[in-house]
């Protein structure tokens, strides 16, 4: 959106103060652990891994969904299909037994592949027919998985999976001169999975400011415009609907080796799409620090406030088994639900909206499709 | 042979009564995207809290157990009043929770239509916990209930093994949603209402200058759309015979691929695709394997998107209810 | 400018996970001996659909504490009913399963870890638990591969034993025992051709592939062999096509949650009438209530690892009495399960010397001759249960109606 931003001046701006926003979270994470060492354990690290993924899996979809203006229900099918890569290329029942590094490395490739697939014939479609064609995607990614047994072991699941390892002097209590990370002690995953955010922030940011960043955001904008001034929309969407599958991807073997399994194909369905849909919304469309604000309040409320509220109620016998309503357990859905309602309706544009070029047209739903396009 | 082709048009008739049911639904989506491009994504929801309307219904006026020309009535009576409800509960969502967002960018409403959905989720789940007779005196909330078989699967044509059976449900299905669909159109085509709606859909800047109250128009699509939806949960309700507080998801799903299968906004569109996802459906489950229906479902709408990118029926123009 | 900041982040981020990782070997381990309070965790799904059968596990897991007056040896004991569901899935959810897991290692007062509910849900938090010698006692799980080598993959079930020691046990008996006796009760009622479903889920999948292959061993026909579509609106044409097969008998390998009801009542509706038989995943009235009684009467055949409530005696009976009397209700099938995983628990508990994880969990595994609600069984050196009895049910007059032990002998 850079390059539509009315003066250099205020995209200036704009960008440091984002980044203030980006460094501030930065400096509370790495503080976290340090915060929960001190104060003999909240439990709040373990959350946080999850808060992680949720966050790169948002940027990906961001890519599409909040630069390219291109709505995408179907991101979890292409996590899936990195937590089903990770997990043939390592686990000892199959033949490749790679180590954890390569094997993450190779779902970028094979998540971008996968993308490619699906977009190169369907991105001419119009905004809401791409919707549903994701949509389906990710239905059928899921009964793939479930129905070809033979290759992905159903619902019976892939594990163990190997965890990440680093060099390590034996001195310093590694085994062999290498350390391997334990599923029970959460910090170095915690900050392997912080750093691997940065990692992906720092390139939403480059990409962002690049040129195939001007050439998506002037997409979303106006596809024929884009087009008289020489940017190909279809492709331009590829590239954006290619590196959004292959960070999610990337997510997805991230996942799969900190759980050591890859659970049943039902786990990466169509909900986790719409969750991460609503992280990308809630946060502030197109905006990155939004997303991973998005992350923080969506995932972090869920897992961390709730589950502490509810155990403090259950605690004080506030709780019955004998009604549905008794179970602050099954109230989740009705506040999860209330939740995303009153935010939408008294911050519509997300906690930390991303800048928008002025309206010059109708002013809703300038968004995703300028009202007036033809198809 | 013979047999074979009694079984091909035995599944037919399974697909098309199917089909029937996701064309209702689908309706309300169509008619909801063509006048504020929403993918109204708690309709599917909405239906299921008809049917848990009906049911309780059912249970407060012991509607099973009336047989006969009473069963009829008692049809007719839980139709209008979930019709009523489903309307009305659409309209109240649409004045307190979408009408705020009308300039809002179009995906905040789609979050709050998610986030609806699954305030309705939850609320079909503490319905299914009513210490209610109907609701197994609320004591498994989350388990599917039954819904009395007030229209028979009575057969009137055939009923032998190997025969071709045309039940009585059958019959109910068609003589519900027919008379609906014509009605619709109608009333888009030939009434003040469905020019207006048709007006607001095409440019709301211009219709509201033109006099037209566009926030009056828009919550009577709601209203008719979710009365349909309705009348599509009663049915779906009576055909199945099982509800439960998670049929919203699949309901609403099959009716939305429907919508853009047939091109979205378009209602005709709505009532093609409804038909022959319901047909792909059936012949899938008795010709190939079931487990792989749903793929080929998805694929067979990628695979028309990709020809058609406006769905069967959808106009390039910008044509629309 | 930016670069800058990457290097500072970089560094503080490599400064303090050396410092994490040196942290963790200091982090001092409260005693036990210290406290007069031990801990019972549960890892159940309360959110979503499993919650109906969940809720009768931890009705009987608060009774079997209740009967003890919360007290084991002189030990308060505390119970926490954890969720292993997330609202999003509406059902077990992997991730917070494994930060279920990780949670109880960590908080040293935890000696028990009642789970899980999904023998998907096992797999990710056994191999957790079992480095740190947690004991874990499941009320539900029937995947085989978690205890049987030779019946799951080839690394099954070391691959959840790193340490070596087996700290998981289940009193319920498993899938391949259940799938066969259920395709000789196929073949008892007389039924050559059978059709078989499944949902296409671990549990029903696992024991429709074992009513298949042990019912091609005992001489009966397979006419077919679906998974179906657990969330389809019907099954009209999937019936069609099983009456076009002349099916003699109907199996269905899934749960009451995933359409059990809906196919009872399309193969009724479409005029299949040969017998519908079911596993233990629909044992539970809201089965009968989900198919309407009278597409079950007389024709419905329900299998199930152990004995229904009504039909236990000593201890058993004493339980149902006693559910009764508290929740109003007859007990669920599995609510016994989680009184008896929580019994062996308690009991395990009483007999260690010290109250630490070791110790208890040496003792469960010494469990023998156990006294229980299930009857007197032992946990075998797998951790199964030995308790190998089953019984058959049919449906009549809208209830569960006993008709004979299954098996029992093998």
């Amino acid at each position: 959106m850079d390059a539509l931003r009315p003066s250099s001046h205020c995209r200036r701006s704009h960008a440091r103060g984002s980044t203030r926003v980006d460094l501030l979270l930065l400096v509370a994470a790495l503080a976290l652990p340090v915060v929960d060492w001190l104060s003999g354990g909240l439990g709040l690290i373990d959350p946080m891994k999850a808060i992680f993924i949720y966050a790169i899996l948002g940027l990906g979809l961001n890519i599409v969904t909040g630069f390219t203006g291109l709505l995408h229900l179907g991101v979890a099918a292409f996590m899936a299909i990195g937590v089903y890569s990770f997990a043939i290329l390592t686990a000892d029942i199959y033949p490749f037994q790679l180590g954890f590094w390569p094997a993450l490395l190779l779902t970028i490739p094979i998540g971008a592949f996968a993308g490619f697939l699906l977009g190169g014939p369907t991105l001419g479609l119009r905004g809401d027919y791409l919707a549903i064609v994701t949509l389906g995607f990710g239905e059928i990614v899921q009964d793939v998985l479930r129905n070809l047994e033979t290759i992905t072991k159903g619902t019976q699941g892939i594990n163990p999976l190997p965890p990440p390892t680093l060099p390590l002097p034996t001195a310093w209590g590694g085994t062999n001169g290498w350390y391997e990370f334990q599923a029970d002690t959460p910090q170095p995953w915690y900050y392997l999975f912080l750093l691997f955010l940065v990692l992906v922030v720092v390139a939403n940011r480059n990409l962002e400011r690049s040129r195939i960043g001007r050439a998506w955001m002037s997409v979303r904008e106006d596809d024929l415009a884009s087009k008289s001034m020489g940017i190909p929309p279809v492709k331009t969407k590829l590239v954006a609907f290619a590196t959004a599958a292959a960070i999610a991807a990337f997510a997805g073997g991230l996942w799969a080796s900190s759980l050591s399994s890859t659970g049943e194909p039902s786990n990466y369905d169509f909900q986790v799409s719409i969750l991460a849909l609503c992280i990308v919304i809630v946060g502030g469309m197109g905006n990155i620090s939004g997303v991973l604000v998005g992350a923080m309040v969506m995932i972090g409320v869920n897992d961390i406030v709730l589950q502490k509220i509810f155990s403090w109620m259950a605690k004080q016998e506030l709780t019955s088994t004998g009604s549905v309503f008794g179970s602050p357990n099954n109230w989740k859905f009705l506040l999860f639900g209330l939740a995303l309602v009153l935010m939408m309706r008294f911050k519509p544009d997300g906690l930390i909206p991303a800048r928008k070029p002025r309206e010059t047209g109708s002013a809703r739903s300038a968004t995703v499709r300028p009202k007036g396009e033809a198809s | 042979m013979e047999l074979d082709v009694q079984y091909l048009l035995q599944q037919l008739v399974n697909g098309l009564s199917n089909g029937m049911i996701s064309a209702l639904i689908a309706i309300g989506y169509t008619m909801v995207y063509g006048i504020i491009e929403l993918i109204n994504w708690a309709h599917g929801d909405l239906c299921m809290l008809g049917a848990f309307f009906a049911l309780t219904l059912i249970g407060a006026l012991g509607i099973g157990a009336w047989s006969g020309p009473m069963a009829a009535f008692g049809v007719v009576i839980l139709l209008l009043a979930t019709a009523g409800f489903c309307g009305s509960l659409n309209l109240i969502v649409d004045r307190f929770a979408y009408r705020p967002l009308r300039r809002a960018p179009k995906l905040t409403l789609l979050v709050t239509a998610i986030g609806v959905s699954f305030i309705f989720v939850n609320l079909g789940l503490f319905w299914g916990g009513l210490p209610m007779t109907v609701f197994g005196e609320g004591n498994a909330a989350a388990a599917p209930k039954n819904f009395p078989a007030i229209v028979p699967a009575t057969p009137i044509l055939g009923g032998e093994p190997g025969q071709v059976t045309l039940t009585v449900r059958d019959l109910m299905i068609a003589g519900v949603t027919m008379p609906l669909m014509v009605g619709l159109w109608w009333l888009v085509r030939h009434t003040k209402l469905g020019k207006a709606m048709r007006a607001v859909a095409q440019n709301p800047t211009a219709a509201s200058l033109m006099g037209i109250n566009t926030d009056r128009v828009i919550g009577a699509t709601f209203f008719i759309g979710g009365a349909l939806g309705g009348f599509g949960s009663v049915i779906y309700a009576i055909n199945n015979g099982t509800i439960g507080f998670q049929l919203g998801y699949r309901a609403g799903m099959d009716a939305f691929t429907a919508a853009v299968l047939g091109g979205i906004g378009s209602l005709p569109g709505a009532v093609l695709g409804g038909l022959l996802i319901g047909v792909a459906r059936s012949l899938s489950d008795g010709y190939l394997e079931a487990r792989w229906t749903p793929t080929l479902v998805f694929t067979i709408l990628i695979l028309i998107l990709v020809f058609r990118p406006s769905g069967l029926l959808g106009l390039k123009s910008k044509e629309k209810v | 400018m930016r670069l800058k900041h990457l290097a500072l982040a970089t560094a503080s981020l490599a400064s303090l996970a050396s410092l994490a990782v040196v942290s963790l070997g200091a982090a001092p381990l409260p005693s036990l001996q210290e406290g007069k309070v031990i801990k019972i965790v549960s890892s159940l799904p309360r959110t979503g659909s499993a919650n109906a059968q969940t809720t009768t596990m931890v009705n009987g897991i608060r009774m079997a504490i209740d009967e003890v007056g919360g007290k084991v040896d002189g030990f308060d004991i505390a119970y926490e009913d954890w969720d292993d569901a997330s609202p999003q899935k509406g059902n077990w959810d992997p991730q917070v399963e494994a930060q279920n897991a990780n949670k109880a290692v960590k908080d040293q007062s935890i000696v028990g870890y009642i789970g899980t509910f999904n023998s998907g849900a096992s797999k990710i938090s056994m191999p957790v638990l079992n480095k740190e010698g947690l004991v874990m006692v499941s009320p539900a799980n029937t995947y085989p591969g978690l205890t049987k080598p030779g019946t799951g993959e080839k690394n099954e079930p070391k691959v959840y034993r790193p340490s070596g020691k087996i700290n998981y046990f289940r009193v319920v008996p498993t899938d391949d025992l259940q799938g066969s006796v259920a395709a000789e009760w196929a073949k008892e009622l007389g039924a050559k051709k059978v059709f078989i479903l499944h949902d296409r889920e671990l549990y029903g999948k696992g024991i429709a592939d074992v009513f298949q292959k042990h019912g091609k061993e005992i001489g009966l026909e397979v006419v077919g062999y679906e998974g179906i579509d657990s969330k389809a609106a019907n099954y009209k044409s999937l019936v069609t096509k099983i009456a076009s097969t002349g099916a003699e008998l109907v199996y269905f390998g899934g749960t009451t949650q995933n359409n059990a009801g809906q196919i009872a009542k399309d193969l009724r509706a479409g005029g299949v009438q040969a017998p519908f038989m079911v596993p233990d995943g629909c044992f539970e009235t809201a089965f009968i209530e989900a198919s309407g009684a009278e597409n079950l009467n007389g024709k419905t055949y329900i299998t199930f690892g152990g004995l229904p409530a009504d039909k236990l005696t000593g201890k058993g009976a004493e339980f149902r009495e006693a559910y009764i009397k508290k929740y109003g209700t007859e007990p669920e099938a599995y609510a016994v399960y989680g009184y008896e995983a929580a019994r062996v628990l308690l009991d395990a508990i009483d007999r260690a010397e010290k109250k630490d994880r070791e110790s208890i969990r040496a003792a469960v595994a010494a469990t023998k001759s156990f006294v229980g609600a299930l009857g007197t069984w032992s946990f075998d050196e797998n951790g199964d249960t030995t308790n190998r009895v089953m019984s058959g049910q049919t449906v009549k007059d809208g209830k569960f109606e006993f008709v004979k032990v299954l098996g029992g002998s093998n």
